[in-house]
């Protein structure tokens, strides 16, 4: 039996344990079979509709879906008005970017574009037997009702998702299936159905990121960001800050920049739709979601947030230490107290709650990370703080109760979780890159196993939220570039972290299982006494690039584990910055790589202690030799990266030089002494830090 | 007059004038900057511009897309209220003050922004088609043209502050030692914080959203001394280099609303500033400086007043010629007037000049516990304007 610390996410969609991923060596859901349940068997394939198709919803998701449904004969009709602007021929560029001329080609060849009149669909429709109807139309309630009527009258079988942001299916009488900005690349999609359908577990299957939540108005995405929206336009309308530096100093206090976003996304259709959630929540919550007249104006006039070009901001506006406290209240104080509307309302699974905020509204950090970071005290006071700034959004939709429990492992695992079956262990990962949130419930996660006695063990990512593993965050960065103490606390305390997964397990096994795993995530990773891979995975150390010298033991551990013929190749992978593909890597870098079903039955044959053929590369604790120099390298191309080689190549030499047990300090007081150099501030990472943090 | 207008104390605020080709300004359009100036000064002073329902504008230098005028200027501070512009030469920083009184008196507006605004600095040359002219077509520089000729009399601006000290027989060491103490006057103004009050600080950004330059100073104000301004050499009588002012660019803003909404907006609501009277006179030909004074004396004989009732006094003054002429005509110690300095030192934006003139007069007038406040200058066209304006503590 399987026991987790919290319950994993894949679960909500109906697909079991991770753990169970491996256990039966092979993923819970299969395209082919789900292709046939949702649009019927290859012989009769019924095709997908998307209404609003030239919309910007619409376009972008007959791209995503078009381009993963092309393989399985699924035809995609694309259905508008004959006189919507074409918002389906301006995505080509990007889909031969993607997959190449003739992929692209067959894309669009799969795609029927028709016209209909908005009553009557066109004859043709029924040639093609839809079986699905994604409904992109505007956020009219009434009219929607008319649509999905008209095609439930011609296709009485159809099954209809719509992609409101705002109407719950109750209303609507149709389930949902709400994506997330940009919608060509964005693979979230929200759901809201009474139980897991097929639809919902084919989106996992091709790729994408189905999320359940329940049915209220808005989603929790649109609570988030037109919430976040909603809070910059307080402050504008309290203290007159342009929207343009709202923005900034947003950007600079959690992520997001929400007035830019929406122009980015077109204001005429975007301040509609935040002005049409936020009217719905108000109506429904009361006052902290009250559009502002400003927002009023814009969605009637559908004017630019931002000054046009010939009117670019002239008169710079700064805040200091009281003032930026009184935005930070501004802007937290409202997002905290709907964030307590969504968990006193259930809304979704906390992991799934936090994540959608960073993988579709621009948060750094989710938004309950933050509630958690500020403890239940500190949420409390800031809201109490902005009821002061603004009394009327204290009177209802405020539940300070909701917020407890933060000490339970549902708010105290919201990126890492575990499951183990008495035996194995298995550590997920929800989160993409690497951060203090990580890595403080990373080392919960791996009390829990232990105190459990699990001692053999997988870590990977979670087969729902992350479906790569990109490195280290490099926002964690930002204060290691002012002060080197603060570079040798992260690098030390994440080193420290990695080796618990070699020193506490008699068996680790690395399992990469998405399309790349980068920087920091690999390192961490290597710490695994195995390090299994998909055979299509990226491995690559990047650091140079930005520059940094990595911190997690890069230029030392995987150099232990490797013979000296093959060092040069780590020296090429992290000087150049270039990533090989796993199976080139195996021997030198990883152990196994190979297609998703062995790879994962591998790895559980190693956890497990079965029979598996693959030979576990020694870890070397004396002093390791390395080649000074290796060929082949391509140009720095600029001086940043030039010293951002000497110094990898520095920290090689230096941390490959002493014994394991100094190598780890060793390694990260040099990988924080760049962080404070001039290369380093002028490079990716310091540009990023100037354009985040000094507003 | 203008009964129901008041003066929110406190929710003003000027630019500093640095003098023209010194500074960023000298680069902006300054429709633009001003709108976003006046926007962030609200914000310091914690009245969201959002409470505006209408908005004044004055400038005299045409400025890029000043067709779009007063609402162009509004956009800029990100809120879209209708309003007109007006120029009345060096009085428009006064006129429009006195406009948006009007305004709210006649209840036709709630609260009326005052913007006054001007960049100096590579100021635009107009082509003016004129067929009967022999030139066909006459090019004009705005400023520099302008003060070079009255078109009305064929004088330049400096020629009347020459004629002006001949007619009341003013000598050279007076006019000297008015322009050494007027800028002593400011330089200890600014030493003791009070500018403070009234100036913001502001950073410009270039296109590319990184900093310009820092509007920070009144820049080209020199400290003199009596030696230098003596050895100066004489442009017309009495009028050096030392004394007269200089061009200068900026902005300065205030607001006009009703007697409840002054008590709303302003962090102190017992300070309540009244409209008193106004007078605008036109003197002989080429007598400028003397046009102040004729105004002033219309002005409280109209009221009633006498100078002793005035608490502050204080002038737009661009040469000090102006100051010694009115105290020949008002029998009036120049010494007790423009007490924090004067725009014969801190220079001469034109349109904003006496609006900045009215925000210092009536913080001084706060600090001395409230009282009449009368504010005068000249402008073009030899003119004069004058108003009394009343604060009061405890209302």
């Amino acid at each position: 039996m399987t026991t987790g610390m919290r319950q994993p996410t894949l679960q909500t969609i109906g697909l079991g344990n991770v753990l169970d991923l491996f256990k039966n060596g092979r993923p819970p859901a299969d395209v082919g079979e789900l292709v046939d349940r949702v649009f019927g068997p290859a012989a009769g394939r019924g095709a997908m509709v998307i209404s609003g198709a030239n919309g910007i919803v619409g376009a972008g998701k007959t791209m995503q879906l078009g381009s993963r449904l092309e393989p399985y004969g699924v035809r995609i009709v694309a259905l508008d008005f004959p006189n919507a602007p074409d918002g389906i021929g301006g995505q080509y560029p990007g889909l031969v970017q993607a997959f190449g001329p003739d992929g692209a080609a067959r894309i669009m060849a799969n795609i029927v574009r028709l016209t209909y009149d908005g009553k009557h669909l066109p004859p043709e429709l029924a040639n093609l037997k839809p079986r699905f109807l994604l409904e992109a139309i505007p956020e009219i309630l009434e009219v929607k009702r008319a649509h999905y009527r008209v095609f439930r009258e011609a296709f009485s079988e159809i099954e209809i998702r719509s992609v409101t942001s705002g109407f719950p299916s109750a209303e609507l009488g149709v389930g949902i299936a709400h994506p997330a900005f940009p919608h060509e690349i964005n693979k979230v999609w929200e759901i809201v159905e009474p139980k897991p359908s097929a639809f919902t577990q084919l989106l996992w299957a091709l790729g994408l990121i189905p999320v359940p939540v329940s049915d209220h108005w808005s989603f929790v995405l649109d609570v988030l960001f037109c919430g976040f929206t909603l809070a910059g336009l307080r402050y504008h309308h309290a203290r007159n800050m342009p929207y343009w530096k709202v923005d900034k100093f947003a950007r600079k206090l959690a992520g997001p920049n929400p007035f830019r976003a929406h122009d980015a996304i077109g204001a005429k259709g975007a301040n509609f739709l935040t002005w049409s959630c936020l009217h719905h929540l108000a109506e429904q919550y009361g006052e902290v979601f009250r559009p502002t007249p400003e927002l009023e104006a814009h969605k009637d006039s559908g004017q630019d947030w931002y000054p046009p070009n010939h009117f670019r901001p002239l008169v710079n506006w700064s805040l200091d230490d009281d003032d930026e406290e009184e935005f930070r209240t501004w802007l937290l104080g409202p997002v905290y107290q709907m964030t307590s509307l969504m968990l006193h309302e259930k809304r979704a699974h906390l992991a799934h709650l936090n994540a959608i905020g960073e993988l579709c509204a621009q948060f750094r950090r989710g938004v309950l990370a933050l509630m958690r970071e500020a403890g239940p005290d500190g949420v409390v006071e800031t809201v109490t703080a902005y009821h002061r700034l603004h009394p009327a959004a204290a009177k209802s939709a405020w539940h300070p109760k909701a917020i407890g429990g933060m000490d339970t492992p549902d708010w105290q695992q919201l990126y890492v979780n575990a499951e183990h079956d008495g035996t194995v262990g298995l550590v997920t990962i929800s989160r993409e890159s690497y951060n203090r949130d990580v890595d403080a419930e990373l080392n919960r996660a791996l009390d829990w196993l232990t105190a459990a006695r699990i001692d053999r063990v997988i870590v990977t990512g979670d087969f729902h939220l992350s479906t790569q593993m990109v490195g280290a965050d490099t926002a964690e960065f930002y204060p290691a570039l002012e002060r080197e103490e603060d570079g040798e606390r992260i690098a030390g305390g994440w080193s420290r972290t990695a080796r618990r997964l070699h020193d506490d397990f008699a068996v680790s096994v690395g399992f990469i299982a998405g399309k790349r795993a980068l920087g920091g995530m690999l390192e961490l990773l290597a710490h695994c006494h195995f390090l299994v891979a998909v055979e299509g995975a990226s491995l690559g150390f990047p650091e140079v690039t930005l520059p940094v010298v990595p911190g997690m033991e890069a230029c030392h551990w995987p150099f232990r584990r490797v013979g000296e013929a093959d060092r040069h190749k780590l020296v090429h992978l992290l000087l150049s910055g270039r990533p090989v593909r796993a199976p080139e890597a195996v021997g030198w870098l990883i152990d196994y790589a190979g297609p998703l079903d062995e790879a994962l039955g591998t790895a559980w044959k190693i956890a497990g202690g079965g029979k598996h053929g693959v030979t576990q590369r020694k870890l070397v604790a004396g002093k390791v030799q390395v080649p000074a120099d290796v060929s082949g390298l391509p140009p720095a191309g600029a001086p940043e990266t030039d010293a951002g080689r000497k110094a990898i190549m520095e920290c090689i030499q230096r941390s490959c030089g002493v014994p394991l047990d100094e190598a780890l300090a060793l390694q990260a007081k040099l990988s924080a002494e760049f962080m404070v150099s001039d290369a380093c501030r002028s490079g990716v990472v310091g540009a990023d830090y100037q354009r985040t943090v000094n507003v | 007059m203008f009964g129901k207008a008041r003066i929110p104390y406190g929710t003003w605020g000027s630019s500093y004038f640095p003098a023209w080709q010194t500074s960023a300004l000298a680069e902006v359009n300054i429709g633009q900057f001003a709108g976003e100036a006046m926007n962030r000064i609200l914000g310091l002073r914690q009245v969201p511009t959002n409470t505006l329902d209408y908005l004044v504008i004055g400038s005299t230098i045409p400025w890029h897309w000043k067709f779009w005028n007063a609402p162009l200027v509004a956009s800029c501070m990100g809120h879209r209220v209708p309003g007109f512009h007006m120029e009345q030469a060096c009085a428009t920083g006064l006129q429009a003050v006195l406009l948006a009184g009007a305004e709210v008196d006649t209840g036709a507006h709630d609260v009326v922004g005052v913007l006054t605004f001007d960049r100096t600095s590579d100021s635009p040359v107009g082509v003016f088609p004129e067929r009967r002219a022999h030139e066909r077509t006459l090019p004009i520089s705005d400023v520099w043209d302008n003060f070079g000729f009255d078109p009305a009399t064929g004088n330049a601006m400096i020629t009347t502050a020459g004629l002006a000290a001949r007619k009341y027989k003013i000598d050279r060491q007076e006019v000297d030692e008015v322009a050494l103490y007027r800028h002593e006057q400011y330089f200890e103004a600014k030493g003791s914080g009070f500018l403070d009050r009234v100036l913001v600080p502001l950073e410009v950004l270039n296109l590319q959203g990184r900093p310009l330059g820092r509007i920070d100073d009144d820049l080209g104000v020199r400290k003199l001394t009596l030696e230098g301004l003596r050895a100066m050499r004489e442009l017309d009588t009495c009028v050096t280099g030392g004394t007269q002012t200089h061009a200068s660019d900026g902005m300065a803003s205030l607001l006009v609303t009703t007697r409840g909404r002054a008590k709303e907006l302003s962090p102190r609501p017992e300070i309540d500033i009244r409209f008193v009277a106004k007078s605008v006179v036109r003197t002989q030909p080429s007598l400028m400086p003397e046009a102040p004074a004729l105004a002033v004396k219309k002005l409280l004989g109209d009221t009633g007043l006498t100078m002793a009732d005035m608490i502050v006094v204080k002038n737009h003054n661009p040469f000090a010629v102006n100051d010694a002429v009115f105290t020949r005509v008002m029998d009036f110690d120049w010494k007790k007037m423009n007490t924090t300095g004067s725009s014969l030192v801190w220079g001469h934006p034109q349109g904003p000049t006496l609006t900045r003139i009215v925000i210092e007069a009536l913080e001084e007038a706060v600090d001395l516990g409230g009282g009449y406040v009368l504010v005068f200058g000249c402008a073009a066209g030899d003119v004069g304007i004058a108003a009394i304006l009343k604060v009061s503590e405890g209302a």
